[in-house]
């Protein structure tokens, strides 16, 4: 027969307490060896009572303090591998090229989407020069048709020029919102890549029937096709979203979302440093007549080239080691 | 369960064959805890600006007189605080930004284990779509439909937000030491053992009679003592009632006896 509420709570709260004061410690990260077997021990004590608890004294403040205490000490025991630094590393020399090889599929119709954006600017503008009214920001027109390039006197990509130049510039932006909004059924990023590919091609094609192309070139070639090839490999994570969302295979559908979003995220977060890297190249290198236009694109094909030599190469040689690694980092966060 | 339990929760499987259900944090927690980070990342940006014009008179002068790689870092740096600062804070601090913390809510996987990077970065990356148009109204109306109160975030990286609540044990023990006042009624243990559900109603009574008015607390451990005092005679009942103090005992004494 079971024990009057107090009395239990009497009889069991030392345990409690040191097990409450023990998950402190875990949370600062100071435990020994010997701390951490007590820790344990607590942890199934606590359970026992809380079985105990939703037998006897269910929907009591008791009940609810042991559940909660539970949940902690299942948070801290029942951990996943945690990321370090070496699985970084890891991550950056296999994981990411390896993923973004596994989803070619989805950055190569992303791609295909920011070249028909870029085409259908480009056309639009060529073929009916009016069409520059509607697809150019105002801010850019102005600078073309006085026959200077808008970057040539505001040097930065602070966020009030990136609105005014209104290409790459706010490339940060775009990408996040490439991937992000792939969770609105895979339409923000189809929307996200060709609006910007129109926005290119049609300044582009503006420039060129300025006369400008040059000029253009000039500040494009330093960082655009790395920064191109981000916006379109984050286009191709958000579309990986909208497709476990439109067609989640014989998974339920937020289940389908959860393991596809992880391996979407991939790609941004691995895109990431080298999207801070060419921001630095857009901002230091590419306005301005620092650098000869020829320094520049052979700069920028370069890095480009570099990029992607790293995308389709990085740890290809062990590729047999990821095969087998993979499933067991998953399998040990999986079954706990 | 006691049918008084349908606020939404997380319900876990532990391999002790213990289920936990956690609660989860509603979308008031979770805008108070925004607010309070946002206002954090304002006063850090607001407290750098004035430092920064004690230091340089011409401030917009200063920005533009910097080479363009200085100012790219200074961009860069600018946005990378208003996105690293939630996904850092999160992976370090066990799922915890200084506003959750504040709240006492927490971000957990939907299995109650604590995130990891890629968990919290899809969450925080979709912030992005969360916002739109403004102000978190996606986000919001999201929150609402869901079950458990996520966002867009929180569906595609498979995260819930749990609360944490203060609970106090003490109303349990802390009649334990004040045995003296002998019990007013020969022997309570004949009486039928009281359910738990009683129990805790007494003792929560129990632990908030003396912040009561001295009427209302008459009236509520009178009330009480009808409840748990069914087998009691009327002599042994108006004795139980006569003074505070005893009607207060009696009660302490009927929640502690055995079964």
């Amino acid at each position: 027969m079971a024990a009057p509420l107090p009395t239990f709570v009497t009889r069991r709260r030392p345990d409690w307490d040191a097990l409450q004061s023990l998950l402190t410690r875990q949370r600062a990260g100071r435990l020994s060896l010997s701390e951490l077997r007590t820790l344990d021990t607590l942890y199934r004590r606590a359970a026992a009572d809380l079985a105990r608890a939703q037998t006897f004294y269910p929907g009591t403040d008791a009940h609810r303090f042991l559940n909660q205490l539970c949940a902690q000490a299942y948070g801290a025991i029942y951990q996943p591998p945690r990321e370090r630094w070496a699985s970084t590393r890891d991550f950056f020399r296999r994981d990411f090229p390896a993923t973004l090889r596994r989803e070619a599929r989805f950055v190569g119709v992303s791609a295909g989407l920011l070249v028909l954006g870029l085409l259908l600017g480009a056309l639009v503008v060529t073929l009916e020069p009016r069409g520059a009214e509607l697809l150019v920001p105002e801010g850019v027109r102005r600078y073309v048709a006085q026959g200077r390039m808008w970057t040539d006197d505001l040097l930065s990509v602070a966020p009030p020029n990136a609105v005014a130049s209104g290409i790459a510039t706010n490339n940060l932006t775009v990408t996040l919102f490439a991937f992000a909004s792939g969770i609105l059924l895979g339409v923000g990023p189809i929307f996200t890549l060709v609006n910007n590919g129109v926005l290119i091609g049609a300044v582009g094609a503006l420039c060129y029937r300025e006369g400008m192309t040059a000029g253009f070139l000039d500040f494009i070639a330093a960082h655009g096709p790395v920064e191109l090839s981000i916006i379109v490999i984050a286009g191709g994570a958000g579309l990986m979203v909208g497709q476990a969302l439109i067609d989640p295979g014989e998974l339920p559908r937020a289940q389908a979302l959860q393991s596809r979003g992880r391996e979407a995220v991939k790609l941004v977060v691995g895109c990431a440093p080298f999207l801070a890297g060419i921001g630095m190249v857009e901002g230091f290198i590419s306005p301005g007549h620092l650098f000869p236009t020829w320094a520049k694109v052979g700069l920028g094909l370069s890095l480009g080239a570099l990029f992607w030599l790293y995308l389709l190469r990085a740890g290809r040689t062990d590729a047999g080691v990821a095969r087998v690694d993979v499933p067991d980092a998953m399998a040990s966060s999986r079954l706990r | 369960m006691t049918p008084s339990a349908p606020a939404p929760h997380v319900d876990v499987a532990t391999p002790e064959r213990v289920a936990l259900s956690l609660p989860v944090a509603g979308i008031g927690y979770r805008c108070l805890a925004w607010l309070v980070d946002a206002s954090l990342l304002f006063f850090f940006w607001v407290a750098l600006y004035f430092v920064v014009t004690l230091l340089v008179s011409d401030v917009l002068g200063a920005f533009q007189a910097l080479s363009g790689l200085t100012q790219t870092l200074l961009a860069v740096g600018l946005f990378a605080t208003q996105w690293l600062y939630w996904t850092l804070a999160e992976v370090f601090f066990h799922g915890q930004t200084p506003g959750k913390r504040a709240l006492r809510i927490r971000v957990v996987r939907e299995d109650g284990s604590p995130v990891g990077f890629f968990e919290s970065a899809v969450r925080n990356l979709c912030r992005a779509v969360d916002f739109l148009p403004v102000l978190y109204a996606t986000g919001c109306i999201t929150m609402l439909l869901d079950s458990r109160h996520r966002r867009l975030g929180d569906l595609l990286a498979g995260t819930v937000l749990v609360r944490e609540e203060a609970i106090d044990l003490d109303k349990y023990t802390q009649g334990a030491a004040p045995e003296s006042p002998p019990p007013p009624v020969a022997d309570p243990g004949v009486q039928r053992p009281l359910g738990a559900e009683d129990v805790e109603l007494v003792l929560a009574f129990l632990a908030r009679a003396p912040g009561l008015e001295p009427d209302v607390r008459r009236r509520l451990g009178a009330r009480l003592v009808d409840r748990v005092g069914a087998s009691l005679t009327d002599e042994e009942r108006a004795r139980v009632l006569q003074s505070q103090e005893a009607t207060e005992a009696f009660l302490r004494t009927r929640a502690k006896a055995a079964h």
